[in-house]
């Protein structure tokens, strides 16, 4: 046996090394090592234009008054503004931290920031790692602070619509908000002082969803 | 650390030119003591009797292989960011052929013809200033054949995405093919050289 591997030339012997460094990579495995992503285009593609991956601002303000329990919210933003207001049972998990989170591929998870930008990047990190029920809130905070917990009161508006600002100023001020019937207050919403996370939080005004729902019908 | 150095920003651009000349400089000095910077070397293995550059190709594809393989294998380097030329298959092999009839016309290919003007070499100086003058044809041309040179899209793609293997197996498979074609190089080689000297008889 030495006699062998002393008569291999030098050209040999790393012939040799490199047969066993390929024999040694037939099980070694992916040199990508959770790099990639798979992603399925199509799915991603048809839940887009199909709008089946949005939640709307009202409908979730529905479900929080509903007091549903069937889905998780996701606060993206760093938490600095996390608590300087979010929205009522909204955990926080910035968007870095996403990946490392503890969040469940069969919850219905709600993603949500200030805009859209944050959300779909978050949308898409999930998606790619297999997530079903993952959503974004349409408009984001931004809208939600518009319509839900600001709306403005439709001018010229129909009946319908007039009823269904009404409704809206009931939500408002279930989440804290004020509805704007005022033009003058409406140039400046940025001024109104947003409820704090506090007094959102506790949901003791069980009485004004009771009441939104006497005017609805 | 963790490699590609640049893309971890381990150094800025106006560095990586510097390392980018340092390895330029030191690949020039392996293709000529390698015996690339010869056409007539070069030229020989066309006529299979001489094979060094089948050999020093192979041989240096193994290596880089195995070491991006398993330096990405022990988490080392980040395969995903090592950039991958895009894949247009017909225009390649077009392309691929027309290269190949000015390696065997000129004796050099791009790289090695740069290595033998570095050494003094007339014929390398000449086939410069053709292949210059063909990448000003290539250039004017371009227009009427841009139609073709996108066609066949394929965007980056390797072997075991494309042919649905591991990429263990292909590593394994091209080590296979590079010892096979050693042997039946220095077996060829050995072939010509008894054919040659029987002739001289």
């Amino acid at each position: 046996m030495k006699k062998f591997f002393s008569n291999l030339t030098t050209n040999q012997k790393l012939g040799g090394v490199a047969l066993v460094l390929g024999i040694m990579a037939l099980f070694a495995g992916d040199p990508y090592g959770g790099t990639t992503i798979k992603v399925n285009e199509k799915d991603i593609a048809l839940s887009t234009v199909g709008n089946s991956d949005k939640v709307s601002v009202t409908e979730l303000a529905d479900w929080i008054i509903k007091d549903r329990a069937d889905f998780e919210l996701i606060d993206l933003r760093s938490e600095e503004k996390y608590n300087e207001y979010t929205i009522p049972n909204s955990q926080c998990i910035p968007l870095l931290q996403l990946s490392a989170s503890e969040l469940q591929r069969n919850q219905k998870i709600i993603l949500f920031s200030d805009d859209d930008v944050a959300s779909s990047q978050a949308w898409f990190i999930l998606k790619s790692k297999n997530y079903k029920g993952v959503y974004i809130l349409d408009g984001g905070l931004n809208k939600w602070k518009e319509n839900v917990l600001f709306p403005k009161a439709p001018i010229n508006g129909s009946k319908d619509e007039l009823v269904q600002f009404e409704k809206m100023k009931e939500v408002a001020k279930y989440f804290g908000g004020q509805a704007q019937t005022d033009s003058s207050i409406t140039e400046n919403t940025t001024l109104i002082k947003l409820p704090t996370s506090t007094t959102t939080k506790t949901k003791t005004t069980t009485p004004t969803g009771k009441k939104k729902k006497r005017e609805g019908c | 650390m963790n490699a590609p150095l640049f893309k971890f920003e381990y150094f800025n651009t106006d560095v990586s030119l510097i390392i980018a000349f340092a390895i330029g400089i030191a690949f020039g000095i392996a293709l000529e003591k390698g015996g690339f910077g010869r056409a007539t070397i070069l030229a020989s293995q066309f006529y299979f009797t001489n094979m060094r550059v089948l050999k020093v190709m192979f041989t240096a594809i193994v290596t880089a292989m195995l070491g991006l393989y398993f330096l990405s294998v022990v988490g080392f380097v980040d395969l995903s960011l090592i950039y991958l030329t895009q894949t247009n298959m017909l225009p390649m092999i077009v392309g691929g052929l027309i290269a190949g009839v000015g390696f065997v016309i000129g004796g050099y290919c791009p790289g090695t013809s740069m290595v033998a003007v570095a050494t003094g070499k007339i014929d390398a100086v000449v086939y410069v200033i053709g292949m210059v003058f063909g990448i000003f044809i290539f250039g004017e041309m371009f227009p009427s054949i841009e139609n073709f040179f996108n066609s066949g899209f394929m965007g980056s793609v390797t072997l075991p995405a494309y042919f649905n293997l591991s990429y263990g197996f292909v590593v394994f498979l091209v080590v296979l093919m590079a010892i096979g074609a050693f042997a039946a190089a220095e077996w060829g080689e050995k072939k010509m050289a008894a054919k040659a000297g029987k002739e001289k008889q």
